[in-house]
């Protein structure tokens, strides 16, 4: 009896021990404990100067990030599951010492796992050493200027490409003018840019296209103009001395607006005008009228552009703010779904392999002007431009590049 | 590079009106109370808000908007006067410095909340509108501006020098003490001085959302701009105001012979540093030493 007593606890033993070794083997090794949430943050201009641009970014952070939750969100492989996004959006009241600010409190006190940009490029510029020093990935879709990309950061990436390409798009396209024989060759080229980064290298890339190509251009002026021109009485005067062909500026919008409202009443004419990424915006085109009337602008987005994504995105945006999709909210919208493809790339939330994953992040279908978003080594993004051009009752035309456009750009512009 | 000589000095004119218009209520104020208004800034900029409501809201037009914004805009700085700056009239002057850019900023603050951040512009039928003269375009919208600054000074001119309460301003502005000696109210003329003042401010705010774009940072470089003309002026002198307007708009515009138009700004501020070491009491200053010298005349 005492034998079979010991035999029987002996199979019960070895019985159990082996459930548990196929139950183990099964599992493979143990999957870590997940977080509740994976933790974004942003501070962006939401008072300020910057307010109106600002408030188009939370737009389309919430949006994305709202998509995302709703569809359960960001399976991490290391976790194996999907886990919500929690968003922190701080105001940096347009200033750039407060930024800098709220990007250490995001870092230090909020541990986010990742980091989305501001807006502009004086706040971006200011605000992307926090990231880089604390090596927190960071991706932004509000800042242009190459000089935010050439400080050697490795944790800084941004949606926007150059402002160099963005004037060497539009030299590009003159040439494609003068090919078609719209445009004389050579032509006389006024340029003048904001004195900021963003305008002088604005102004050089011009410059540079210029002296690639003497037969094509010959800039004849090239100016900077302070910001928040008080009086572009002097400026106009000189342009109007410059007897130029082409007029190019780059200029915020209340500048635009400012400078080509002079241009009109000293009854300027050239045979193409542009404000760089200006022109199309609708206090600007309230502000001219028939004045603003087939200037050209060169964009990052326009909910024109004919891809199915660029449309999804532009319905889903006037359904849910009833207000027609500018580029702001776009390439808002688009930076955290990016953000949030490098975390589900990367299977981890290790930020130097999130880091890794934007590095070599191969996006397709992107509502982003030719579809594609990747980095180049520098962290900024190398896609193409849209152009545009403003016709008459409000309307705008997509110009170029080919596989974009809407209609033939109307070259020379006509004399009102 | 031929640059149109005439059309540039005519600009200039045409925009010193403006100028002046906008510094007037800085000189008035130091004048009489000694106060740097840093919230004169803030004034132009709701000045030029108030012009857009009487436009957008009243369906008004953009010429007759000062009729509801001067009187509108001189309570609300006799009120202030009253009840905010009389308070530090007699601190130490940074009290008043920071009270009113603390006032500035408030008032920036709401027109954040109220307007956003949106870049505004008042438009009308004739806002682009203009005529040849000898060759030269003139905006009509300019030369209203100019005109409304002429008659500005002409009136603050004859106020000053014909009522008696404007004589009472100016007897405070050389002597407060003795005016109090001699039954004036100064209380109250402080008030009225601080109301016209504003009224001045606001006047130029909604002459400059004819010309330029604005937001609720407007009016910071202006302001700027106001302490270089009233320094180049002469601290306590209307007159003195429309001169240094005219020579810092003519400065501006012709420095662009010889400099880029971004160093506009530098020219103004390298003025306003010469006019401190070379002549401290502008150009009235200057003039005054070839007369005997009055205040507000």
């Amino acid at each position: 009896m005492f034998v079979l007593r010991q035999s029987f606890r002996a199979i019960t033993l070895i019985t159990l021990f082996s459930l548990l070794v196929s139950l183990v083997t099964a599992c493979g090794p143990a999957a870590p404990a997940a977080p509740s949430e994976i933790v974004l943050g942003a501070a962006l201009p939401l008072t300020g100067g910057q307010a109106r641009e600002g408030g188009y970014f939370k737009k389309g952070y919430e949006m994305a990030i709202k998509e995302i939750n709703d569809a359960g969100g960001v399976m991490i492989k290391e976790y194996g599951k999907k886990i919500p996004i929690k968003l922190i959006i701080y105001d940096d009241k347009s200033d750039n010492t407060t930024s800098v600010q709220l990007y250490e409190k995001l870092v230090n006190e909020d541990k986010v796992h990742a980091l989305l940009g501001g807006y502009g490029t004086p706040l971006i510029s200011a605000h992307t050493i926090v990231p880089e020093k604390y090596q927190v990935p960071y991706l932004n879709g509000g800042g242009a200027t190459g000089e935010i990309y050439q400080r050697g950061m490795k944790y800084v990436f941004g949606m926007l490409a150059s402002i160099e390409k963005l004037s060497h798009t539009l030299m590009d396209w003159m040439a494609l003018q003068q090919d078609a024989g719209k445009l004389k060759k050579p032509v006389k080229i006024a340029v003048v840019g904001e004195n900021s980064s963003h305008g002088k290298e604005f102004r050089k890339g011009i410059q540079d296209k210029s002296n690639a190509a003497p037969d094509r251009f010959q800039v004849v002026m090239d100016e900077p103009f302070e910001l928040n021109l008080k009086d572009a009485d002097p400026l106009m005067q000189k342009l109007k001395a410059a007897n130029a062909d082409v007029f190019l500026a780059d200029a915020r919008i209340a500048d635009y607006t400012t400078i080509h409202r002079r241009y009109t009443e000293l009854g300027l004419y050239h045979l193409i005008v542009s404000y760089g990424p200006r022109g199309t915006e609708k206090a600007a085109r309230d502000a001219l009228g028939p004045a603003a009337d087939y200037i050209i602008s060169c964009n990052w987005w326009h909910m024109d552009i004919p891809t199915q994504a660029a449309k999804t995105f532009a319905d889903k945006y006037q359904k849910a703010y009833n207000e027609p999709a500018e580029w702001f909210p776009a390439l808002a919208y688009e930076t955290a779904r990016v953000m949030a493809k490098a975390l589900e790339d990367a299977g981890t939330l290790d930020k130097t392999k999130i880091r890794d994953a934007l590095a070599k992040m191969d996006m397709k279908n992107s509502l982003v002007v030719g579809g594609r978003v990747w980095f180049e080594a520098n962290g900024q993004i190398n896609n193409d431009y849209v152009m545009m051009q403003n016709l008459p009752g409000g309307k705008v035309a997509l110009i170029y590049p080919k596989d974009v456009a809407t209609s033939d750009a109307i070259v020379p512009i006509p004399k009102k | 590079m031929n640059i149109d000589l005439p059309a540039l000095i005519v600009g200039a004119v045409l925009l010193a009106g403006l100028y002046a218009t906008m510094s007037y209520g800085l000189a008035l104020v130091y004048g009489v109370m000694k106060l740097v208004n840093l919230a004169h800034a803030g004034v132009m900029m709701w000045g030029a808000y108030a012009a857009f409501l009487c436009v957008a809201r009243l369906g008004m037009s953009p010429f007759l908007a000062p009729v509801v914004i001067v009187p509108l805009f001189f309570v609300l700085g006799m009120l202030m006067q009253r009840y905010i700056v009389r308070r530090v009239m007699y601190a130490p002057p940074i009290s008043s410095l920071l009270l009113l850019f603390g006032i500035w900023l408030i008032m920036q603050n709401i027109a954040y909340l109220v307007f956003s951040g949106d870049t505004r512009t008042i438009t009308t039928p004739y806002t682009l509108m203009t005529f040849k003269l000898a060759d030269i375009s003139i905006s009509v919208n300019r030369l209203v501006v100019f005109v409304v600054g002429l008659l500005a000074l002409v009136g603050l001119q004859r106020f000053l020098g014909y009522t008696y309460m404007g004589k009472a301003i100016r007897a405070t502005a050389q002597d407060g003490d003795a005016s109090q000696l001699v039954g004036i109210n100064t209380d109250r003329v402080m008030e009225v001085a601080f109301g016209i003042s504003t009224a001045l401010a606001a006047l130029a705010g909604s002459l400059m959302a004819l010309i330029f774009a604005f937001d609720p940072d407007f009016g910071r470089s202006h302001l700027l701009k106001g302490f270089c003309i009233v320094v180049l002026g002469g601290l306590e002198s209307v007159v003195g105001v429309a001169l240094g307007s005219l020579v810092l708009a003519l400065a501006e515009a012709l420095s662009i012979l010889v400099v880029m138009p971004a160093l506009q700004d530098f020219i103004s501020f390298a003025i306003l540093v010469i006019v401190l070491i070379v002549m401290p009491g502008g150009i009235m200053g200057l003039i005054g030493k070839l007369k005997p010298k009055g205040v507000f005349k």
